[in-house]
């Protein structure tokens, strides 16, 4: 890891990352306390553009919040990132947190990495292609008619473009996590996020949204997906990091840390996977 | 005393009443809805000191009976002012009706406001952040448009509510329908058949209310 990257203070879009156009996310030194409970101890890793990321470990570990860290969904309390081209810096003095990026930054960066949640959180009181539309008009600025040709696209991807009339409760979980996938899709982010987008299916509608996953991954998506299905993880990321309390525990390519980890808690934590 | 004859005889007058107990309704509804709004911010706002004033006001509003606060705001704050401004102040009673019976439904409506903001789900406020969409969008178009399909069957029956208890204003002299059933029953000397008139009047006004309320919460619930 480059030490030199220390944090800086403000928003410098793609100058650090400028040395480096192949890398899509850099994380340094990355802490996050809920309090008086830290959760994420200082986390450092670089992502090339491109490639799949797969975070496991076990609940509480801290997976979900590095997650939310990288779109600034939970304020990272110390530590910096770059994202997308954008850099998110905070203090990393012990001073406490400095966030000097303002609202309209943040929403900048966010509009370019999607986030895919466990919960769908689908509009209730909109269509499944109003869903997709909104922040095509709202952020991306195209007109309605724009909006509706791309929404119909990216619903005909995840094969729910029959479902565009409907409403969210009318439909399956994995019908709903498919939407949230071509809305989060159709801003045509630089990355896309997966917080455990599968834990509220069941196996059956978790392989189909998985199908879809693949599909992403296939066409060279950079993504980072915080996971509980090891079969997928093994099978499409480029990459696997096991966190434990924290703390990078055990990062790698699949094929070592599925069948030769260096950690013993990878090891123990995979046994319960995988028998 | 359930001949109505005597109450139809007497209708234009009871029908001036009703309608000064429709315009206390409608005045006191707008005055509670709009610092209920206000609180309902205040509560829900970052700023501690604020959330303390918000809460202690709508805790105050929803103490105090209604009855109480007309005769206070009538009587006690317009002599508490006066002393105090060291000039005469005087209420009309209908301000003072509208005053009291707008604090009162303000401290519920602010709490109405409160709960169908915080029942729409955080992940939907987090989709839309996480799509780059801004806070003042976010709330216009995600947050409000389910808070008020939520909270509009709550709203409505609490305005049936403040309905019935312009009912109480003839206690400060307002000339609504009950202060000229109390007329017009001590000059006849027949006031039993008025209060059944005045009892079948508000039931036929606030049926016709609640019907349009159902009729609007389930052309709602379809859409």
């Amino acid at each position: 890891m480059n030490t030199t990257l220390t944090a800086v203070e403000g928003e410098r879009p793609c100058d650090t990352m400028g040395a480096d156009p192949s890398v899509a996310i850099r994380v340094v030194g990355l802490k996050k306390s809920f309090g008086d409970v830290a959760v994420l101890h200082g986390i450092s890793f670089d992502l090339p553009r491109g490639q799949v990321l797969s975070i496991i470990g076990a609940s509480g570990s801290g997976k979900s919040t590095l997650l939310r860290c990288l779109n600034y969904l939970e304020r990272p309390s110390a530590g910096a990132i770059w994202i997308a081209g954008h850099q998110l810096t905070f203090d990393a003095n012990g001073e406490g947190a400095r966030h000097s990026l303002s609202a309209a930054q943040i929403a900048r960066v966010r509009a370019e990495v999607g986030m895919v949640f466990q919960q769908f959180n689908l509009w209730p009181h909109m269509t499944v292609v109003q869903n997709v539309m909104e922040a095509l008009i709202q952020v991306r600025k195209l007109n309605s008619k724009e909006a509706r040709n791309r929404a119909e696209h990216y619903l005909a991807k995840v094969n729910m473009l029959d479902a565009a009339a409907r409403y969210p409760a009318r439909l399956s979980g994995g019908q709903q996590q498919r939407v949230a996938i071509a809305r989060a899709l159709a801003m045509e982010p630089q990355i896309m996020l997966f917080d455990e987008a599968t834990s509220s299916l069941d196996p059956e509608l978790t392989a189909e949204v998985l199908a879809v996953m693949r599909l992403l991954a296939r066409d060279g998506t950079t993504m980072v997906v915080v996971t509980h299905e090891m079969a997928f993880a093994r099978e499409v990321s480029d990459r696997v990091m096991f966190l434990h309390d924290g703390l990078i525990e055990e990062d790698g390519v699949p094929s070592v840390v599925f069948s030769n980890p260096g950690s013993n808690r990878c090891r123990q934590f995979l046994s319960k996977f995988l028998g | 005393m359930f001949d109505l004859s005597l109450f139809w005889e007497y209708r234009a007058i009871l029908l001036q009443g009703m309608l000064i107990n429709l315009l206390i309704f409608a005045l006191s509804s707008t005055l509670g809805l709009t610092i209920g709004l206000i609180a309902c911010v205040g509560r829900l706002s970052s700023f501690a000191p604020l959330r303390a004033a918000s809460a202690g006001y709508i805790e105050i509003g929803r103490s105090i009976p209604e009855f109480v606060l007309l005769i206070w705001i009538n009587n006690v704050l317009p002599f508490a002012l006066s002393t105090m401004l060291g000039e005469r102040i005087h209420f009309s009673p209908i301000l003072s009706a509208t005053l009291a019976l707008g604090v009162v439904a303000s401290g519920y409506f602010a709490e109405t406001f409160r709960a169908g903001i915080q029942a729409v789900p955080r992940g939907h406020l987090e989709a839309a952040r996480a799509l780059g969409m801004r806070t003042p969008r976010i709330l216009g178009r995600i947050v409000l448009p389910q808070a008020i399909r939520l909270m509009l069957p709550e709203l409505m029956s609490q305005n049936i509510g403040l309905l019935k208890t312009t009912t109480l204003v003839s206690v400060i002299a307002v000339p609504d329908i009950m202060y000229q059933v109390g007329i017009i029953g001590q000059q006849e000397m027949k006031p039993l058949p008025l209060y059944t008139g005045t009892a079948f009047a508000f039931f036929l006004v606030i049926l016709a209310l609640t019907t349009l309320v159902h009729h609007t919460h389930g052309h709602l619930r379809r859409s």
